[in-house]
């Protein structure tokens, strides 16, 4: 992490007692980013296309029952399993500190598939189509991908480019809040912030020094970018 | 002990019944080339409807990303396994009983590892960009990341290849120069240009023994470095199950099981197909029986100790791994029990079943379907319950993943059904060799120190 | 020698690859192996101003247009209700757009009704189609024989076919909405004499009592109150609001609560009164308030004298010592506030168990405070809607309408039992302005294509989730994608095409002039100054927001306002023979099935249970066994009313006496993705409930279940045993 020179380091908080579970932000997300519309069937075989999905945990059994909702992208692991283990540097740590994916160069040995213990990556097994005129909507700065490449949450990067390259050209960093991915833009409840880590008076830091905050996986020691802050109990009544 | 009987038999007479793999092919062999070249071109079909499609006509899917064809890799990089490392230690510790069987070994071995190192680029999502992971000099300014352990798999799998290739060349050297001599037409010119013109003087012989002694202490590391990067594939990552430092050394003793069931297997195939009950004897079987006694043992105490260390320590999501594992596949979980360790172990301690070639038949068999099962249950459920429950998974092969690796099968045999018409499947010099030994020290009955070592 | 290798293993991939490499396509082509973060951005995208219809919250969007497309929707900053933020449903509106089975022009029915058999033909000829039908009206003096439908209409819309119905002379317009909070107007009129929606200060409330009122997926104005729930927990520094859901069935809403009270369907109401005389028996209640509202504590009582905990403990199946800690919970920590929702209200004694839930914020003095409820949240608006229907549903049925002009989708999303749809196939002439061929296209015969809501020009005022008056605008983003023509503009060119005192009524050139005109009253009722600014801001921020004004009506509670007294609840369906109760609710995703024709939406696996592309039936794991039903099986739900075959959902959030299914799916029409999908709740659902006056009591139908096989072909996101796991992840 100390070889870092950009003076961003992107990062989530996802405040897991603000979020509802909606799905907003999925939706969001899929409308962002191109993700491939996929059928029941696809879905079924374990094929869909989510760079975002909401897990729902049953906890208990009636009527002392509980539903958690953990939404889960992609951490952009510091130190992140999916990248070492990619024969062409599909997977790739970009200054910022995100993991990044270059479709064109990936060959799909589904390595870092493997490798994420976050299950965050899906495959293109389908060519995946977008009947006319629906492709219209296609976003033209985001590629569409073909089959056999690995795709994930890119933290929106062309977003982040975007402000970036606004930035640069008034000469100065990138404001706090100035950039927002697409599923924290929408989130009702604003369970998703967005930020850089690096600035500690960013929002996003602030609430990562929350006592709440915990990492999934942590025992990993992948070092995500994305932190959770624990939600729910009644001890706060 | 008594060792081939080779004495009764005149040089000629042993050169001509050791070369039957060059007599005309017959309308049964036509008729298994046919046989086998339709499986594989099924295959093909298979692997083009695929490169055609798309990843979806697999069983494979999120969280189930690798499946038959990985599994088909390093069951055939163990399979590779033996042959050479069989035939080196044999040569090395000159066992003698080696020498009927070391050719056969070889070829196995090279033919092994070419089937391998298909899967890894039948199995990637754009086959058609499988040079991105070579390391040339390239206008897409891309060098391949040699921190992948798929690239060493890469750099392993040439090695072996080229190394087993050579290995299996250089003991075919003096073979293909008796080929040469006793073939005519078009195939004297391909055995003349292969022999390099091997005369058979004093000086040729004793640089080959060189050779060959240099080459078989250099390709025992290279194999178990073969197999223990494979084994890297599945421990340097983080998924529970994999991530374990025992599965290098398992991997390896795995691979060696599985080779020396593999040769078991073919000898009994090669000694019924060319007639050659009087090279390969129950002796000989005997001997592969007690090397597969130790194998299985062997075998048997890495498995233990790898679930053992995974049930002690009770890792939540590791030990969720197995017990998924064994509650899903309990069936293949006992056939890999019983083919890899209970029946081996049993029955190899029997010298009468050790002699009985139906036996050896069966325990081979069960050997490598086992093996196989081992593979598949290595990778697959670790996939299938990975740490994020809420995505766990299932896995079964489609008929398109059940094909290739048919294919493979098929190949493999067409591979080796072809070299066994077309070169010397029985090292006729290291038979003659024998012989040579023999009438060098009269001894009248003869006891051969060099298998008192080894017994 | 290794790149030979290489080849020559590869040799054989290649060949075959090369083929299906080639297919490269443009947008692959500027990313080529460069990563995204040195990629080139395509030029600058605009945003358009524009407002969501979706459903009747009404938010403000934003459209990212790019290569004149419409490429993203996102909530409108500025936006009072949604303050940027969007639902799942909006952002989707680009999908209705760009929805590849969009009627492209006007069709004609050439087979029988409902098989989909139409011929294409031209504005002119469609248009001339229907002013002959309505000529022929004039001429037969039958003009009272055209119906309107549409879903309930506000400002310049209302106007424009207010206008166009009298000048034709015709009183009959249908504005049914089947989750119309037409029950929570009345009960405010009941209690405080107008009929008005309540505004909730969910945000600076600290502790939220929610009686089935799902804000976060369906209820008034989802993202307003998801915004606010968000906050409610975590936006203050040293309070945390808590939250406890009332309802039988543990709702997405219910989902986040802290407690969960699993009452007996029904008893809802008699829960609030049991929780009103816990806290005037122990004076918990706020005595100036109750003064304020000329109420008294003893008088009170009086009529609480029945609801004693334990009664109240018994009727509502819940532990007695939890009610009585909600009680307290409720009235010391202040402010708190309580909501009801469409899960109560859609009982047989709904209305009154709303007002008894109206009533308890009262006594704990939450009206009209921070943290609490203003009851004049919103505009008065409809109230009659469903008891509005049997009329007009008994005058199709007699033949007493010839010629029904439809917008929106009434077919599938009115309970049959209303016979609704019987009599609707009997009316001779039905046309319908839809954007897809949906259930109510199907069975029309003439189809005049409507704009999707990125091409219209419209007004949207937010039904809920503000104080003041906002009017959302919307404003086409792109150039029209069919030959279609917006609704309101299809009545002033049919108004044209008649002639006589139905055009003279109707002077506008076209809907966007009325807008302006309409808008401009509003906001400048003197008529002085320049229009032009005032408008192009207008359409720049996406409406009219204005700040939030200092006076708040003062609402009191109506001296002459009967003390709420729900009745035992009753179901259609005997006990006996249909032993379990039955929730619809709208699914999160579909609304009242308005969201089903959408991919995205069918792909988004439901929050609750996470099954995609499908409904299903919620079933109580220990009900489903009794019954041998396993997850995923295929059962026959069974009604009075009907039977309709679904996957079992194992549902551990519900009574073992209720089992719940999602409305929005069982479409005939709706384009390739909805139809066909799922099964249409509504088909079970009684209209009315014996004995009890007109109103929708959608939660008051009994059913039973059958196995039928194992073959449900649910398929879920969420592995069935994955997601009972969390303690893997030690959340
Ligand atoms: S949009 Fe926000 S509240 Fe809704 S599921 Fe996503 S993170 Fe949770
Ligand atoms: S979450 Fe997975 S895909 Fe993302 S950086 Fe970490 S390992 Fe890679
Ligand atoms: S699937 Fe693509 S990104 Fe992933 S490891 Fe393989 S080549 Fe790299
Ligand atoms: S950050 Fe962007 S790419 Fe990642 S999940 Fe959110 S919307 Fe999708
Ligand atoms: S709540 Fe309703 S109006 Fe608001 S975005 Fe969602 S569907 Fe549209």
């Amino acid at each position: 992490m100390g070889k870092l020179t950009s003076p961003y380091r992107w990062g989530m908080v996802i405040d897991l007692d603000r979020c509802t579970g909606c799905g907003a932000c999925v939706v969001a997300c899929q409308a962002e980013n191109n993700v491939a519309l996929c059928d029941k069937q696809q879905i079924g075989e374990g094929r869909g296309m989510h760079w975002l999905r909401i897990e729902r945990f049953w906890v208990g059994t009636y009527p002392d029952v509980r539903v958690r909702f953990l939404p889960v992208l992609c951490q952009h692991c510091h130190d992140a399993p999916c990248e070492p283990v990619c024969p062409v540097y599909a997977s790739y740590h970009n200054p910022d500190g995100l993991n990044g994916q270059v479709y064109n160069r990936c060959v799909g040995t589904r390595y870092c598939g493997n490798n994420c213990p976050y299950a965050v990556r899906v495959f293109n097994f389908y060519q995946h189509e977008w009947p006319p005129p629906l492709a219209d909507q296609l976003s033209p700065d985001i590629t569409v991908r073909s089959r056999g490449v690995m795709e994930k949450c890119s933290f929106c990067i062309q977003r982040i480019r975007r402000a970036k390259e606004e930035a640069t050209g008034e000469g100065r960093l990138v404001r706090d809040g100035e950039v927002q991915p697409a599923c924290a833009q929408t989130c009702p409840a604003e369970a998703l912030v967005f930020g850089n880590l690096a600035d500690p008076h960013s929002r996003v830091a602030r609430l990562a020094r929350s006592p709440r905050r915990f990492q999934l996986l942590e025992q990993l020691g992948t070092h995500p970018s994305v932190y959770y802050l624990k939600g729910g109990g009644r001890e706060h009544v | 002990m008594s060792d081939i009987p080779v004495t009764a038999k005149s040089a000629g007479q042993l050169n001509g019944e050791l070369l039957s793999s060059l007599r005309p092919p017959s309308r049964r062999w036509y008729l298994l080339v046919l046989l086998l070249g339709a499986v594989v071109a099924w295959g093909l079909f298979a692997f083009a409807w695929q490169l055609t499609h798309g990843m979806y006509v697999t069983g494979k899917n999120r969280p189930v990303m690798w499946g038959f064809y990985i599994t088909g890799f390093v069951f055939w990089v163990g399979l590779s396994h033996s042959g050479t490392m069989v035939s080196a230690i044999l040569r090395l510790s000159q066992a003698n009983w080696r020498r009927p069987i070391l050719r056969a070994a070889e070829a196995m071995t090279v033919f092994c590892i070419a089937v391998a190192g298909l899967f890894p680029l039948i199995h990637l999502g754009r086959n058609w960009t499988f040079f991105y992971m070579m390391p040339y000099p390239n206008q897409r300014g891309l060098w391949p990341n040699f921190r992948s352990p798929l690239l060493w798999d890469m750099t392993a799998i040439t090695a072996y290849i080229i190394g087993s290739s050579l290995f299996l060349y250089l003991g075919l050297l003096p073979d293909l120069a008796l080929a040469r001599d006793r073939a005519s037409g078009w195939r004297q010119r391909v055995y003349g240009v292969l022999a390099m013109g091997w005369r058979g003087s004093a000086h040729e012989w004793s640089v080959y023994r060189k050779a060959s002694i240099l080459m078989a202490a250099l390709i025992i590391p290279v194999a178990i470095s073969v197999h223990s990067i494979v084994a890297w594939d599945f421990a340097v990552t983080v998924v529970p199950g994999w991530h374990s430092t025992i599965f290098p050394p398992y991997f390896v003793i795995g691979a060696i099981l599985s080779g020396v069931a593999a040769v078991i297997t073919l000898m009994i195939v090669i000694r019924k197909a060319f007639q050659l009950e009087d090279y390969l004897t129950p002796l000989h079987f005997d001997n592969m029986g007690k090397l597969l006694l130790v194998i299985s043992l062997l075998w048997t105490y890495a498995y233990f100790v790898e679930v053992q260390t995974t049930w002690y320590a009770h890792e939540p999501i590791e030990w969720e791994v197995f017990s998924f594992m064994a509650g899903t596949y309990t069936v293949p979980l006992l056939l890999m029990l019983i083919g890899n360790a209970l029946l081996p172990i049993v029955t190899m301690c029997f010298q009468r079943l050790r002699r009985s070639i139906a036996v050896m038949l069966v325990v081979s068999l069960l050997v490598n379907v086992g093996m196989f099962i081992e593979r598949f249950l290595i990778i697959v459920p670790s996939l299938a319950h990975k740490n994020m429950p809420f995505v766990w998974g299932s896995y079964a092969p489609s008929w398109v993943e059940i094909s290739v690796n048919l294919a493979a099968v098929a190949g493999f045999t067409l591979l080796f059904t072809l070299f066994a018409k077309f070169f010397p499947i029985v090292a006729v010099t290291d038979v003659r060799e024998l012989e040579v030994l023999q009438a060098e020290v009269p001894l009248g009955r003869a006891k051969l120190p060099a298998i008192v070592g080894e017994e | 020698m290794k790149r030979r290798t290489f080849l020559q293993l590869g040799g054989m991939t290649a060949a075959g690859a090369l083929l299906a490499g080639c297919q490269a396509e443009n947008e692959k082509l500027i990313p080529f192996l460069i990563p995204p973060d040195e990629g080139v951005t395509p030029g600058r995208a605009v945003y358009y101003a524009s407002a969501c219809r979706a459903c009747p919250a009404g938010c403000g969007i934003l459209v990212r247009v790019a290569e004149g497309r419409a490429k993203k929707i996102e909530g409108n900053p500025l936006h009072p209700v949604n303050r940027g933020k969007l639902c799942a449903r909006g952002q989707a509106l680009v999908q209705e757009l760009y929805h590849p089975d969009r009627i492209r022009q006007p069709l004609k029915r050439s087979g029988p009704r409902g098989t989909g058999t139409f011929t294409p033909i031209t504005w002119d000829e469609g248009l001339s189609l229907l002013a002959g039908r309505l000529k022929a009206l004039q001429r037969d003096r039958e003009s009272d024989r055209l119906a309107l439908l549409t879903p309930p209409l506000q400002g310049a819309m209302a106007e424009l076919a207010a206008g166009f119905l009298r000048a034709f002379g015709s009183p009959q317009h249908g504005t049914f909405e089947l989750l119309a909070p037409d029950w929570l107007r009345t009960a405010q009129r009941q209690c405080f004499g107008a009929a008005t929606l309540p505004w909730y200060d969910v945000a600076e409330t600290r502790y939220l009592l929610s009686f089935g009122a799902d804000f976060v997926e369906a209820h008034l104005s989802p993202v307003h109150y998801g915004h606010a729930f968000g906050r409610m927990r975590q936006h203050r520094d040293t309070v945390r609001g808590h939250f406890t859901y009332v309802g039988g069935r543990m709702s997405l809403t219910g989902a986040s609560a802290d407690r969960w009270l699993p009452a007996r369907p029904g008893s809802e109401g008699t829960l609030a009164l049991g929780l009103a005389r816990l806290l005037l028996d122990a004076e918990w209640h706020d005595a100036a308030a109750l003064a304020a509202h000329g109420l008294q504590r003893d008088e009170m009582l009086r009529h609480l004298a029945g609801y004693d905990l334990d009664r109240v403990a018994e009727e509502t199946g819940l532990p007695a010592a939890a009610i009585a800690e909600v009680a307290r919970e409720f009235a010391s920590t202040r402010p708190s506030l309580a909501m009801v929702g469409e899960a109560v209200a859609f009982q047989s004694n709904g209305p009154e168990a709303v007002r008894a839930i109206l009533l308890l914020n009262l006594l704990a003095g939450n009206l009209d405070r921070p943290g609490g409820v203003y009851p004049a949240g919103g505009g008065p608006g409809p109230e009659q809607t469903f008891s509005e229907l049997f009329p007009l549903i008994a005058k199709m049925r007699d033949g007493g309408i010839k010629v029904a002009l439809i917008q929106g989708n009434p077919v599938h999303a009115i309970p049959p039992a209303t016979g609704f749809q019987a009599a609707l196939a009997g009316v001779p002439f039905i046309v319908s302005c839809a954007t897809l061929l949906d259930d109510t296209a199907l069975e029309a015969d003439l189809i005049l294509p409507d704009h999707a809501a990125l091409e219209s020009w419209g007004e949207v005022i937010p039904q809920a989730g503000g104080r003041a008056g906002v009017v959302g605008l919307m404003q086409p983003v792109v150039t029209p994608v069919c030959d279609s023509r917006p609704f309101p503009d299809l009545l002033l060119a049919t108004a044209q095409e008649l002639g006589g005192k139905v055009a003279a009524a109707m002077p506008y050139p076209s809907y966007l002039e009325l807008l302006k005109a309409v808008t401009r009253r509003r906001l400048d009722p003197a008529g002085g100054s320049d229009f032009a600014p005032v408008w192009a801001n207008l359409l720049r921020q996406g409406g009219d927001f204005p700040p939030l004004g200092d006076s708040v009506p003062d609402y009191r509670w109506r001296s002459d306002a009967a003390f709420p007294a729900p009745a035992r609840a009753r179901f259609a369906g005997a006990e006996q023979e249909f032993p379990l109760h039955l929730q619809v609710y709208p699914a999160s995703a579909f609304y009242d099935g308005r969201g089903a024709p959408f991919p995205w939406l069918q792909q988004l696996p439901d929050p609750m249970t996470t099954v995609v592309w499908d409904s299903w039936v919620e079933i109580n794991p220990a009900t489903a066994a009794g019954l041998g039903i396993g997850h995923g099986d295929l059962v026959e739900v069974t009604s009075p009313q009907g039977a309709l075959r679904l996957p079992a959902v194992l549902y551990p959030g519900i009574r073992p006496d209720l089992v719940a299914i999602p409305l929005g799916q069982g479409q005939r029409g709706g384009g390739r993705y909805a139809q066909g999908r799922g099964g249409n709740p509504l088909t079970l659902l009684a209209a009315t409930v014996a004995g009890v006056a007109p109103q929708p009591a959608w939660h008051a139908t009994r059913v039973r279940l059958t196995r039928v096989s194992a073959q449900g072909e649910l398929v879920t996101a969420g592995h069935p045993q994955g997601s009972y796991r969390s303690d893997l992840l030690g959340i």
